[in-house]
Order: C-alpha cells, then structure tokens, then sequence
C-alpha cells in the first residue's frame, strides 16, 4: 500500500467483492510441527470469496494454528499458502507487511493495546499505512466502525475499562479499519455469556452482509458455527475429518463428528478417566474430612 | 545421551542464529527508522521512559560507588603517605571503569528487565501477532524506538553516573578524610584525561545497546503465561549482565590498543 496514499473513507468504505465463487484464500498440503509434535498434517483447503467458512474441531487440533497460517503469522514446516492465487507462505515480513493489509484479524483476546484509548486503537492501523491523512475524516471512520459492531461513544476508553465482550468488539472494529477482504476469527465466543456471544455472531454476519467480505471463524461453539456459517470444516488430529454446510455436519456419519457437535465425552476417555482414579477420587472427601 | 547432545546443540545453535537474525534487522531497521519522521514520537516517549526516568537510580548508583571507593582507598594510600593521590584513583575508577558498568547493570535493571516484562507480556496476550496482523512490522514499531532510546541517551546517563561519582567521591574525602581539597582536584586534573572520560561514554553506547537488543529479544521469544514473562526477564538481566562484563572487557582491550598505538611515548613515561 502506498504510504502516501491518504486514507480516502469513499473509496475504502465498500471493498470490491467478487461475485463469482473463486478461491481467495487457499493451502496445499500444509503441515506443521513444534518441534516433534505434529499439528497439522497436510491439509489442503480453498476459502470461498465472500462465504463465511467455519473451522470447529477440539481444544488443541490446530485451529489456531491454521487460521494463523492463512494470514502467514505462522510459517509452514511444509505446504504452501495462497492469497489470490499468490504464494504468500515464501514471501518475507516486509513484502507480507502489503498483503496483511487485505486482512482483518480478531484475536481470541481482542489484543487491544493496553497503552491507548479505544480510538487509538483503531487508528493504529491507518496511522501506520497513510502518512497524508485528514485526521477529521480518519475520527469520522473510527466513529464509523465502532457504530459497526455498536460501540459509538466509547472512544475515549482504554481497554482496561472495557469487558470482554466490549473488547472483542472493539477489536473487531480495528480488525475492518483498514476495510480488509477477509476476516480471520479466532474463537470470537470464547469467555462470553450467551447473549454477548450472539452479539458478537449478529456482528459477524452484519459484517458479512455489509462489507461482502470474505470471513474465516475458529470456534468450538456450535452454535455460533451453525448460525454464522456457509462452510464448515471439522479438523481432528491435525487433519480435516468433515467439510460441508450446517446440515450435511449435522447428519455426518463419522462418530468423532457427532460427539463433537453434540457435546459428548466418549466411552474410551471415561474408561481412561476411572483407570486414572480421576473421577472416583473425585467423587470422595478427603479421608480426614470430618464435616 | 549423544541424541540428547545433538538435539541440544542443534537448538543453541538455531537460537543463536534466531538472535543473530533479530540483531541484524533490528540495527538495519533502527537506522532506517532514524531517517523516519513517523518513528519520532515513539523515539521521544521511549527516551522519556528510559532515559529521563533513570536518571535517579544512576546518579544515586555513581555516588555511591564515588563515596564507597574513597573510604575503601583511603587506608591504603594514606599508609604510603599518598592520601592526597586519591582523587587520582577515585576519579580514573569512576569515569572509565565502575561508573559506566555499574550504571549499566542498573540500567540492565530497570530499562531492561521492563522492556523485556512489557514486550513478554505484549507477546503472550498477542499484541505482537497483532501488530504483525495489521501489516506493520513491530521490529519497526517496538524494537527500534527503543534500541535507539537506549544507544543514544545510555551515554548521557553514564555521564550523570561519573559526575555524581566524582561529587560523592570528593565529598566524603574532604568532609570525612580531610583531605586537602587544591591538592585533591590538582592530582586529580594530572591523572585524569579526557580519554578516560571519552572511554567511558563510548562504552555506555555499546552497553546501552546491548540491553535493548537482548531485552527486546528475551522479550520477543518469552514463553506462555506469567512464569514465561518472569522467566524472560531475569534471562534478560543476566544475559545483560554477562554481555555489559564481556564488552566491558573487549573494550578495554581495544581502546588501550588504540591508545599504545597513538599515544606509546606517553604511556611509558607514565
């Protein structure tokens, strides 16, 4: 992006979307290891544009390490990322710097800046990529997009001031200041009370409906996924086990599938768990409890 | 245990060369940074927090050590009957030698073990990716400002230290000793050159930047969770520690290799 491009609100404000059903966002063969453990094993995946594509699977299968590789914050062991049909997985910080600025991404904890207000925060992206700016204009969007996700008068907050629920969507609205193509969700219900977690789901699809962007979610929460999603993906073990729209995961045949979906602990992990001592320990007092 | 050994070696040697890397581009983006009007402000904040905040504990460190150094002398040159040399030895320890490094090892504490508890911490909660995400490079944002807070303003406070050393220093040998305060500064004026002093400031820049650069990184690469941020830290003031002994070292060696070669006639009839 040119630095000295001025932040223009008109020709920013409604990204150009695709109509057509292409690919923005595509892996190959993606593997990743920490040092012997392996968290992804060659998974291969094409986001739609425009579409909202949900990626569910258990604690620790690598959701946020996939979702993290779409926008190259983390690098592949082997595979490759495409953006736009570009490889982006080879590219160094400095060229990455320019693709990144296509992409909105809402941190599982919002990564809000503990050291600035809620409108710094979101200016913190247009500051670092328009040098020109009209600073009125730059207020008008940052009132603009915290009205987005309904936070209009809560510029002068730092985020210490905030709850959970209110940081998420403020950094939500900093993750669509520079009006990205695509929005990357980590877990955005986690650590919300229902009713927060379907304000942030309503501002997912607002978002969705209004800018047309492309939007990837990480979550374990179903019911988010069956209300926000086009696509969903479940990943198990580091690879994709199911992949298709709400009612074809509904109806899926595989066991892991359905116990995920539905919530339920299986039979083997209870058997692991009583040959552990963990539940029955768990159900007696200490031997000295004397009420 | 020869795998065990391999495996070791195999990530000293990645980490060393991670170090490395971090180095480079952050000494290559900090110079980059010094021609950016944008860095500025964040240049002028992180000076604030590291330099002008300091200048307390570093003045309160060189007067101690001034103050400290004439009560442990003293005995000894006034049993050769030389009490009035002790300017001299006070002064030449303080600008060249104990006020620079203990300055720095003050600094490695406070400046470093902050920097690398704020950057830790901004690592852990993801401000870091965040950063990154937003297509800014946070070298750019978080690690040049402060590397160039630290080179430029380490020398200033190694000043202040050599000053309120040299204060302390005289203070207690005139009020406490008695000694002779005409004959106090003119030893002192004979013995100690502008070299000394010279010597000592141009250490506080490789210091200086020896703390921000392993702070920033220490910080950079903490692991998860509180006891991560604490563990990076005092890796990070040791790692400091270790490296301000170690340039303290190298230095001496090469300037007094510069000065036999400049000056060799003065040396020998000192």
């Amino acid at each position: 992006m040119n630095e000295a491009e001025p932040y223009n609100v008109s020709n920013k404000i409604k990204p150009t979307v695709d109509s057509s059903n292409s690919a923005i966002l595509t892996i190959k063969n993606l593997t990743k290891r920490f040092g012997s453990n392996l968290v992804l094993d060659s998974v291969s995946l094409a986001i739609k544009k425009s579409k909202t594509t949900v990626v569910i699977g258990p604690s620790g299968c690598g959701k946020t390490v996939l979702i993290k590789h779409f926008i190259v914050l983390l690098r592949p062991t082997s595979g490759e990322v495409f953006f736009n049909d570009r490889r982006i997985d080879n590219l160094s910080e400095d060229e990455l710097s320019t693709i990144r600025t296509h992409y909105g991404f809402l941190f599982q904890e919002g990564a809000l800046f503990d050291s600035l207000s809620v409108a710094e925060n979101i200016m913190f992206p247009i500051r670092q990529h328009f040098m020109k700016t009209n600073w009125r204009e730059v207020d008008e969007v940052v009132k603009a997009k915290l009205a987005m996700v309904g936070l209009d008068g809560f510029q002068n907050y730092y985020p210490a001031n905030l709850s959970g629920g209110q940081r998420k969507r403020v950094a939500l609205a900093r993750a669509i200041a520079l009006n990205p193509e695509v929005i990357l969700y980590d877990e955005p219900t986690t650590g919300l009370d229902p009713i927060r977690a379907d304000i942030i789901n309503e501002i997912i699809l607002k978002l969705q409906r209004e800018l047309g962007v492309t939007t990837v979610v990480v979550t374990h929460d179903m019911k988010s996924a069956y209300k926000v999603a086009d696509r969903i993906i479940m990943l198990h073990h580091g690879k994709i086990v199911a992949d298709g729209d709400a009612d074809y995961i509904r109806s899926h045949p595989h066991p892991i599938v359905q116990q995920f979906i539905e919530g339920k602990v299986s039979e083997d992990d209870l058997a692991v768990l009583r040959l552990s001592g963990a539940l029955a320990k768990a159900q007696f007092l200490p031997s000295d409890f004397e009420g | 245990m020869l795998a065990t050994l391999g495996a070791r070696t195999v990530e000293d040697v990645s980490n060393a060369g991670r170090f490395g890397r971090f180095i480079w581009r952050s000494i290559a983006i900090s110079i980059h940074s010094c021609a950016s009007s944008q860095t500025y402000p964040l240049i002028w904040t992180q000076m604030n927090i590291i330099g002008v905040r300091s200048v307390p504990v570093v003045m309160i460190t060189g007067a101690f050590v001034g103050m400290t150094l004439a009560v442990q002398a003293y005995d000894q040159l006034a049993g050769m009957g030389l009490e009035e040399h002790l300017g001299v030895l006070i002064n030449i320890s303080v600008v060249k030698e104990l006020g620079p490094v203990l300055a720095a090892v003050m600094l490695a504490g406070r400046v470093g073990g902050a920097l690398t508890a704020e950057l830790g911490t901004m690592n852990v909660t993801e401000q870091i990716d965040a950063i990154r995400s937003m297509g800014t490079d946070p070298i750019r944002h978080l690690v040049a400002p402060r590397v160039l807070a630290c080179l430029l303003l380490t020398p200033f406070l190694i000043i202040y230290a050599d000053l309120l050393g040299v204060l302390g220093g005289a203070l207690v040998s005139f009020v406490q000793l008695d000694i002779n305060s005409q004959a106090y500064w003119s030893y002192s004026s004979y013995g100690v050159e502008l070299w000394d002093l010279s010597i000592g400031v141009v250490k506080g820049f490789f210091f200086g930047g020896a703390i921000a650069l392993i702070s920033c990184y220490k910080g950079f690469n903490c692991k998860e969770g509180a006891h991560g941020v604490g563990q990076a830290c005092t890796e990070a003031f040791v790692a400091s520690f270790i490296s301000i002994l170690a340039l303290d070292f190298a230095l001496a060696v090469v300037f007094k290799s510069i000065y036999l070669t400049f000056w060799p006639l003065k040396s020998i009839v000192a």
